[in-house]
């Protein structure tokens, strides 16, 4: 088995007194994905953001690519693409430029064409003149997709990338991701419903009241089929 | 959470920054990224200009000046306490910002080099209050009467060095601020004290050049002004990364 690119141990995290995370386990090596699915509330985001090192968990540890989160170098952090409910993008530049700006931060060869093969991907070359704070929710998610994807990370954590998407928007969404797992990248994404699940073809497991059930924490099975619970949580307890 | 020794962490940032890319490279996209949104939209210059010149006719009316050398102090004083007060609402508007529309979580994310990211802020900072400056410069001559000759010319290094410094002192305010609870409050109430040497002798050695006096008179103060931006530059330079992470 490839060393995992996404990794927790015994991951806790509390705000105040309140223990949101209870000693997460998992492990997601190259070219796989799991779904974490739970309903509002029960630590998703806070999972993803630690994941990423943003946060510092109270005990236990994130990693990535083998290294802790929050201790990556500048090369490890390359390899990371992350789409949140913030679209991370900004209001007042256009969609060719906020691309154009994440190109160059993260050094894209030949970003010129690879901004406007993404934009045609996500069906925003109409609009790459237009400013960002004119676009409906659905188009930020579309560029916020594009701006995860650019760069071809080698690790994606996607916090609802289903969300603000019309069907044709949740499966070009659906298609990026298992594209990025062709070509090897470790997803980690969360969801509500466990029918999202269909469309990306990977493992899942709930999280319930800060822990995740169900599944073992090694999450190359994306073809096993009891991974797929038929409804939210059904496979996970 | 483990104590992460910062000690050693700091002699290696020196030693070795993160060199994986040219980091002037995302400077220059940071830089472009954050003038290209001011020249859009303008808030941060805006409120620097309108708020330097208000709190300007604010002073002169409340100094009520004669005009012309004899009022050098007053009118070194008043354009400091206008560059100050103004700056403090524009000057860490590209941080605040970003914490703002979250991108900053975007960027410490990113393989940027925390130092020239720090730099870029700084450098945009910088220009905002170049321009409000020398609108303040202009009114100043006008309130006070003072002559565009060369004593307004030597009075540039004294404010290049405060912007400078002012502009560095903001953008780490800023980083803190986003940090801790009703950070906003934080930046009024811990910078001005923490920049009160250099506004000092800023006013001292604006006043020297304007009053006319010798090369050799701003010396002391210059020195100081310059001690402080090498600290508060070295310091964002070096803590920008560990102001942006989050608990």
């Amino acid at each position: 088995m490839d060393a995992p690119a996404i990794e927790a141990r015994g991951l806790f995290k509390s705000f105040g007194a309140t223990p949101v995370l209870r000693g997460i386990d998992l492990a997601i090596a190259p070219g796989c994905a799991l779904m974490i699915i739970g309903r509002n509330g029960a630590g998703k985001s806070t999972l993803l953001r630690l994941l990423a090192g943003l946060g510092a968990p109270n005990d236990g540890e994130a990693r990535l690519f083998g290294a802790p989160s929050r201790r990556l170098e500048a090369a490890a952090r390359r390899r990371l693409g992350m789409l949140t409910h913030q679209s991370y993008l900004y209001p007042n530049l256009t969609a060719r430029e906020n691309l154009e700006f994440y190109c160059a931060v993260y050094r894209v060869a030949d970003s010129a064409g690879e901004i406007g093969r993404w934009l045609e991907r996500v069906g925003l070359a109409r609009f790459a003149a237009e400013r960002v704070r004119a676009f409906s929710r659905g188009m930020e998610q579309r560029l916020a997709l594009a701006r995860a994807l650019i760069h071809r990370p080698d690790a994606l954590l996607m916090d609802e990338p289903f969300a603000a998407l019309d069907p044709d928007g949740a499966e070009l969404a659906a298609t990026l991701i298992r594209e990025a797992l062709a070509r090897g990248c470790a997803v980690a994404l969360t969801a509500h419903r466990a029918f999202d699940l269909d469309a990306v073809r990977c493992a899942a497991r709930e999280l319930v009241r800060g822990r995740l059930l169900g599944a073992p924490a090694d999450a190359r099975a994306a073809d096993r089929a009891d991974y797929f619970p038929a409804h939210p949580g059904a496979g996970a307890r | 959470m483990r104590a992460r020794p910062i000690a050693p962490i700091i002699f290696l940032r020196i030693l070795a920054p993160e060199r994986a890319d040219p980091p002037m490279a995302g400077f220059a996209a940071v830089l472009r990224k954050d003038l290209t949104l001011e020249l859009r939209g303008g808030e941060s210059t805006l409120a620097l200009v309108a708020l330097s010149i208000l709190i300007l006719i604010v002073m002169v009316f409340a100094l009520d000046p004669a005009g012309g050398a004899a009022d050098a102090p007053i009118a070194a004083g008043a354009l400091w306490v206008a560059m100050i007060f103004a700056g403090m609402a524009g000057a860490a508007r590209t941080v605040l910002a970003e914490r703002d529309n979250g991108c900053i979580r975007a960027l410490y994310l990113s393989p940027l080099d925390r130092g020239a990211l720090f730099l870029a802020k700084l450098a945009a900072a910088s220009i905002f209050m170049i321009v409000a400056e020398a609108a303040v410069v202009l009114m100043l001559v006008l309130f006070f009467n003072l002559d565009f000759d060369l004593r307004l010319a030597r009075m540039l290094p004294a404010l290049a060095l405060g912007l400078i410094g002012f502009a560095a002192l903001a953008t780490l305010l800023a980083a803190i601020s986003g940090r801790v609870h009703a950070g906003d409050l934080l930046m009024p109430l811990l910078a001005v004290p923490m920049y009160v040497p250099a506004l000092i002798a800023g006013v001292k050695a604006s006043a020297a050049a304007l009053g006319g006096a010798p090369w050799s008179a701003m010396g002391q103060w210059l020195r100081i002004m310059i001690a402080f931006d090498v600290l508060f530059v070295a310091a964002g330079f070096i803590l920008f990364e560990h102001l942006l992470d989050e608990d």
